[in-house]
Order: structure tokens, then C-alpha cells, then sequence
């Protein structure tokens, strides 16, 4: 984290009220285009309201459409969101193709997104099934009664065996079969 | 919070406390795993904002041992801060001085030194004997595995079990030991 994300408000991956699971409600509920009909500036947004808005405002009847011209003022759109919030987004010198992508962006999403820093990229209710990981997760039942400091819980026990070990085992398995075949 | 949740709070961050026989031990090399508890690089929930660094007891600190001639070479530096005031301490002297010196300043030279490092350092405790105060032993719940094997001395093995060890050959009876 460095340090332009200290003042970022911080959030998980949410969706509203189980938002899409069964049904969808647009959380966009107004939009408002602030234009100049006469700057080059608004000519994206310009031909966007001449060729797609209306085809806009009828596939999305939920969502309240204004626009509002002004006189060489940069243009601008403004979305309000059911959760209150209100995203303000510059469309100056932006083509048409772009304003349609970004207008498709506002009018899916929940909240303005960007402004948030996500901690984490996924978010469950029910992060674990066998419970959250605690210190005695996976001990060895045999230290809850051993007396400590013990060399059996001391000792390294990774270290390959050594070869006197192994002659040691050699013999004593030797002296086993002795007494199998004596018998 | 429900209490339920409160206690799994409780359990995950729950300090262990551990116990390290440093008997036979490189200071150096076990420094590297003693620091892994004491910041708590050993658990699945490690994150350097949170606080989950574990207590380690190191006992027989008298009888560590460094590796080469390093008793007798390495030096430890300190300077007082006045003119002419740097001094350099044999290992085998700091040893000499305060026998928990060496292991505490391996572990402190193990750690990055940032603001947290002294505060980590206040979770080691070592001791140059076997014996802790019963309040520090009553809280060991868990002991660190040594890196190295403890080698026994043949005159501290049982006098039964030298007899029974397999043995390749007797040597003569009139053989003159050296």
C-alpha cells in the first residue's frame, strides 16, 4: 500500500442485497448529460445523445434521463446511485465510442467502484468450512501432557539417519532372526 | 461481535510460548529460526501489521557453540560514544561476561531493524541454565525442533548399554590401549 492510498476509503467486492442472484435491480437511477451544443469539447457526447440516447432511455425505463445544455462549459456526466451515492465523470474530447463504453460502465455499476480500494478481490460470507486456523491446529496431541523441555520434542528428527545408527538397527534386526531360527 | 466469534478472535491470535535448547547450537543458524516465532513468520495468518509474534525461552545458553575458531576470533564491537571509546570484546570474553549476550545479539542481528525490532526483542528470553522461573515454564505450550544433534559423551553413556554395543572385533588381551 503506498502512500496516495492512505486517504483511499478501502471496501470488499459487494453486491447489494444479493443483487442479481434471482433478480436484477439497476442501481443507476439518474443520469444527467451537462453539454455545450457549440464546443468541439462535447462533440463525443454530442453525436452520443443524437445516435444512442434514446435507444438508451428505452431499454432502461428505471433510469431518469436529463440533459441539460450549457454554454462552453466542459462536458460532464453525473449519476446518482440507489445507495445515494453520485459519481461526477468529465467527458471532454471524448469520442463517441468511448462515452458509450463509459455510460455502459455507470449504468452497471453499483457505486462509484473506482473510488474505493479493494482489499481483497473476492469476498465470501463463509471463508473457511474446517474454521479459522488457531495455534493448536495440527499439533501433536502428545505436547498438551508432555513435560517441556523434552529432547523428544527437541531433537531434530530431519536429519538423515547416521551409519552407525543403521549398523546399530542392522544388528538388532539380525539378533531377531537369530532367535526366529534358533526356534 | 458475538462471543462466539470473540473466542475464535481469542484462539487465532493466542501467543504460544516456546521453548529452544540452545545446547549445542550455532547462535547464528538458530537465530534465523528463533526469529521466524518470535515475528510469527511461522503462522498462516503472518501479516507485519498485526501483532502475532510468539514468546521464545531459550535455556542453556552457557553451552552454545560456534563454529571454527570463532571462540576465539570473533570480536564484538561497542563504542561509548566518546573519543577513544570503541572496544572489542573476544566472543569467548562477552561469553565469559554474560553467557546470553551472544544468542541475544545473533537473534537481534537476525531481524531487520526496523521500529518493531526492540519490541520483538522483549519477547525472547533466554537463560544460561536449564532452570526457568516456574511462572515463565508454566506457559510453554510448544518447543522449537534444534537444528544440529546433541553429541553424547561415551563416559556419559550407561555403563550396560557401552557393554551391549555391537562390537566388529574384541581387541586382544594383551593389547595396550593408548
Amino acid at each position: 500500500m503506498s502512500n496516495k492510498n492512505l486517504f483511499f476509503k478501502s471496501g470488499f467486492v459487494r453486491a447489494p442485497l444479493q443483487n442479481g442472484v434471482g433478480r436484477y435491480v439497476c442501481q443507476l437511477q439518474r443520469i444527467v448529460f451537462k453539454f455545450c451544443k457549440s464546443s468541439g469539447g462535447s462533440r463525443g457526447l454530442r453525436d452520443y445523445i443524437e445516435q444512442d440516447l434514446v435507444q438508451f432511455a428505452e431499454q432502461n425505463p428505471s433510469v431518469v434521463v436529463y440533459l441539460k445544455p450549457r454554454r462552453h462549459r466542459s462536458p460532464v456526466a453525473v449519476a446518482e446511485y440507489l445507495n445515494g451515492s453520485r459519481v461526477w465523470m468529465n467527458f471532454n474530447q471524448k469520442t463517441h465510442s468511448e462515452i458509450l463504453k463509459w455510460i455502459e460502465n455507470l449504468r452497471t455499476q453499483q457505486d462509484d467502484v473506482a473510488a474505493t480500494r479493494l482489499r481483497k478481490y473476492q469476498y465470501t460470507d463463509h471463508p473457511s468450512i474446517q474454521g479459522p486456523w488457531t495455534p493448536f491446529t495440527f499439533k501433536d496431541p502428545e505436547l498438551n501432557v508432555a513435560e517441556l523441555p523434552n529432547v523428544k520434542f527437541g531433537a531434530n528428527n530431519r536429519l538423515p539417519k547416521t551409519a552407525t545408527e543403521e549398523l546399530r538397527l542392522l544388528f538388532e534386526k539380525q539378533k531377531l532372526e537369530d532367535v526366529k531360527t534358533a526356534e | 461481535m458475538s462471543a462466539a466469534k470473540r473466542v475464535q478472535q481469542w484462539a487465532t491470535f493466542a501467543r504460544t510460548w516456546h521453548i529452544f535448547d540452545c545446547k549445542w547450537q550455532d547462535p547464528y543458524q538458530s537465530a534465523n529460526i528463533i526469529k521466524k516465532y518470535l515475528m510469527g513468520l511461522h503462522k498462516p495468518i503472518y501479516h507485519p501489521m498485526n501483532d502475532c509474534g510468539d514468546v521464545v525461552v531459550c535455556i542453556n545458553s552457557r553451552e552454545i557453540a560456534l563454529r571454527g575458531d570463532d571462540w576465539r576470533k570473533r570480536a564484538y564491537f561497542h563504542h561509548t560514544g566518546y573519543p577513544g571509546g570503541a572496544s572489542w570484546t573476544l566472543a569467548w570474553e562477552l561469553h565469559n561476561k554474560d553467557p546470553t549476550m551472544i544468542i541475544k545479539k545473533a537473534v537481534y542481528r537476525a531481524m531487520k531493524g526496523n521500529l518493531q525490532r526492540r519490541h520483538t526483542m522483549e519477547r525472547l528470553f533466554i537463560y544460561p541454565g536449564e532452570e526457568i522461573p516456574e511462572d515463565i515454564k508454566q506457559n510453554v505450550s510448544n518447543q522449537i525442533r534444534q537444528l544440529r544433534l546433541v553429541p553424547q559423551r561415551l563416559d556419559h553413556i550407561p555403563e550396560e548399554e557401552v557393554q551391549q554395543y555391537p562390537k566388529v572385533m574384541e581387541y586382544p588381551p594383551d593389547y595396550v590401549l593408548k
